[in-house]
């Protein structure tokens, strides 16, 4: 621990002893009287009790005091505000401030704070459950199998080395390897979806170097398209089933497209891993994204105060409604987090920069969803995508946990 | 303002903390309000086991600014101590506490990062000089000399 603290020791190592300033006991003329009084007397081995210790390299005793109280200000909102020490604590003679200046002041970028908005999506594939099976009727071959929500019916398009086009579409790589699968399903949450027996897939046709390989280029090992018709298609258009399996998607229909890749383990069976999960809504591509400490939220309801974990990370009181972007933990409550942003532009958790503040505030879902969701799965609620913050282009969140990154291109292929 | 009145505005997160102090103790750490400033705690820290410092009870002082937990608690050692990141006034030379602070660390990760600085000194980002020049140039004498500081220092009396 001590290694990860070199930077900015060294930093403060410098400004402590830059050259020219007198060493620091001198610097400190008032003596402090500890709070209450009961400063330990200094006996033998213990430092003398009159140092103002909390202010040491920040004062050097060179700065006038009329600066040193213009660092106090911190604009907020347009206004100023004034950071007074708080008398009872260090009174001292000679009137210096004695109020430590925490930080120098910094350049602070306003972040902006956005409310989460809400879309709808109609088909969550839960990314945990997918699997890929031994065919136990079809010897070297494998079954995908995975649980999913949906609030409407519609039809599930499996892919084996498929590579992502302009409007979601899909194009097997090897056409020759196998047929892209398809399946309809019926409305209902916490549904489970495997192949039939019989029906699996033989990597060894792929050539197992190729489909092992991680997703690069929009290809992906295992690809796994699910549509619903949220509402009915226009008269002119072709049915969808006369289409072929993976053709660019229609603004009228709503999917969702999971990728993942295939790892071998060391038993011979294979590991499938969600990479992406991406949303197709009204003619838009967005991409889901998990959002880090969203479990632990108040979302949903069951904030009871009294959890460490679930609480405001800064106040440790209020339930956590806001996430960081692009770093996506969601660590504060919003109170904090608009306090937070004109004093650093970091993330309290992992000190990543600050772009966006985005609040996710997630009405209580309604009984029938949400006891049926809750009773299928802790995910639940895949038919309440959450959010759109901002214009376009931006930031959503889903499901209650993920957001969706709208890809700026909509086809997201160069 | 009186003390009284300054403690009654203390914010929710300060009285959690406390009592979480209080009730879960880290191993090796001790650290209690005292009862006129809420915002002031005496602390105690024990010399991790393999380090110069074993056996020896340090006595450091905290206090929490009025922008904790936006910026960073001050602490300080009282028991003289021979490490390369800590001065001869006690100061601690951490990172977290200066630039690397973050609202979402907490007194007990301050000082548990404390008690890992004394198990790992590091003389390339000295406080004190003559300590750290110390450490480089014979680190066996330096480790002994930390040791015979603990004994003298910080036996616990």
């Amino acid at each position: 621990m001590g290694n990860s603290s070199s930077s900015g020791r060294r930093n403060s190592h410098i400004l402590s002893q830059s050259p020219g300033h007198p060493p620091p006991p001198r610097m400190y003329p008032a003596p402090h009287r500890y709070p209450g009084g009961h400063a330990p007397p200094p006996g033998p081995g213990m430092y003398p009790p009159n140092v103002r210790y909390y202010s040491y390299h920040h004062y050097n005793g060179l700065i006038p005091p009329s600066q040193f109280y213009s660092q106090n200000f911190i604009q907020s909102n347009g206004q100023f505000m004034i950071n007074l020490p708080p008398p009872q604590l260090y009174s001292q003679p000679g009137g210096m401030p004695s109020h430590p200046v925490s930080q120098p002041p910094r350049p602070l970028e306003v972040v902006e704070h956005q409310r989460a908005s809400t879309i709808q999506n109609t088909v969550n594939l839960k990314k945990a459950t997918l699997r890929l099976e031994k065919d136990e009727e079809n010897r070297g071959s494998y079954l995908v199998s995975f649980s999913f929500d949906a609030t409407a019916a519609g039809s599930i398009c499996i892919f084996f080395l498929a590579e992502e086009g302009a409007d979601c579409s899909l194009s097997p790589v090897k056409p020759d390897a196998y047929t892209p699968l398809r399946s309809e399903f019926e409305k209902g949450l916490g549904q489970k979806f495997r192949q039939a027996p019989g029906t699996g897939v033989k990597f060894s046709k792929f050539g197992e170097k190729e489909l092992l390989k991680g997703g690069e280029h929009y290809v992906f090992p295992l690809v796994i398209r699910m549509e619903t018709l949220p509402k009915s298609p226009p008269a002119d258009e072709p049915p969808r089933e006369s289409l072929p399996l993976g053709a660019p998607l229609p603004d009228w229909v709503h999917a969702q497209i999971t990728q993942a890749t295939i790892e071998k383990k060391d038993d011979d069976s294979y590991q499938v891993r969600v990479v992406k999960q991406i949303l197709w809504i009204s003619g838009l591509r967005y991409e889901l994204q998990e959002i880090y400490g969203i479990d632990n939220s108040g979302i949903g309801g069951n904030f009871d105060g009294t959890v460490a974990g679930k609480a405001c990370v800064v106040c440790m009181s209020e339930p956590r409604d806001t996430t960081v972007l692009p770093c996506r933990h969601m660590c504060m409550c919003s109170e904090c987090a608009k306090v937070l942003r004109f004093q650093t532009n970091r993330c309290p958790v992992c000190r990543t920069p600050v772009e966006k503040l985005l609040e996710i505030k997630v009405p209580k879902r309604g009984s029938e969803l949400g006891g049926a969701a809750e009773s299928s799965s802790s995910q639940s609620g895949a038919a309440t995508a959450k959010d759109l913050i901002g214009d376009c282009d931006k930031v959503e969140h889903i499901d209650p946990k993920s957001i969706l990154v709208q890809a700026s291109d909509g086809t997201s292929k160069s | 303002m009186s003390a009284a009145t300054a403690n009654t505005n203390l914010p929710r997160r300060i009285i959690k903390e406390t009592q979480r102090l209080l009730s879960e103790p880290a191993p090796g750490i001790s650290a209690s309000p005292s009862e006129e400033n809420l915002r002031y705690f005496n602390v105690m820290i024990l010399g991790p086991s393999q380090s110069p410092y074993e056996g020896g009870v340090f006595k450091l002082e905290l206090f929490l600014p009025e922008e904790y937990p936006m910026a960073a608690p001050k602490v300080r050692f009282l028991t003289k101590i021979y490490h390369p990141n800590i001065d001869k006034l006690g100061r601690i030379c951490l990172d977290i506490l200066k630039d690397k602070w973050s609202p979402a660390l907490q007194i007990r990760t301050v000082l548990l990062s404390i008690q890992a600085l004394l198990s790992a000194p590091n003389p390339d980002d000295p406080l004190a000089e003559n300590i750290a020049k110390h450490w480089k140039t014979n680190e066996q004498e330096a480790v002994e000399t930390a040791r015979e500081w603990t004994r003298l220092y910080a036996s616990g009396a």
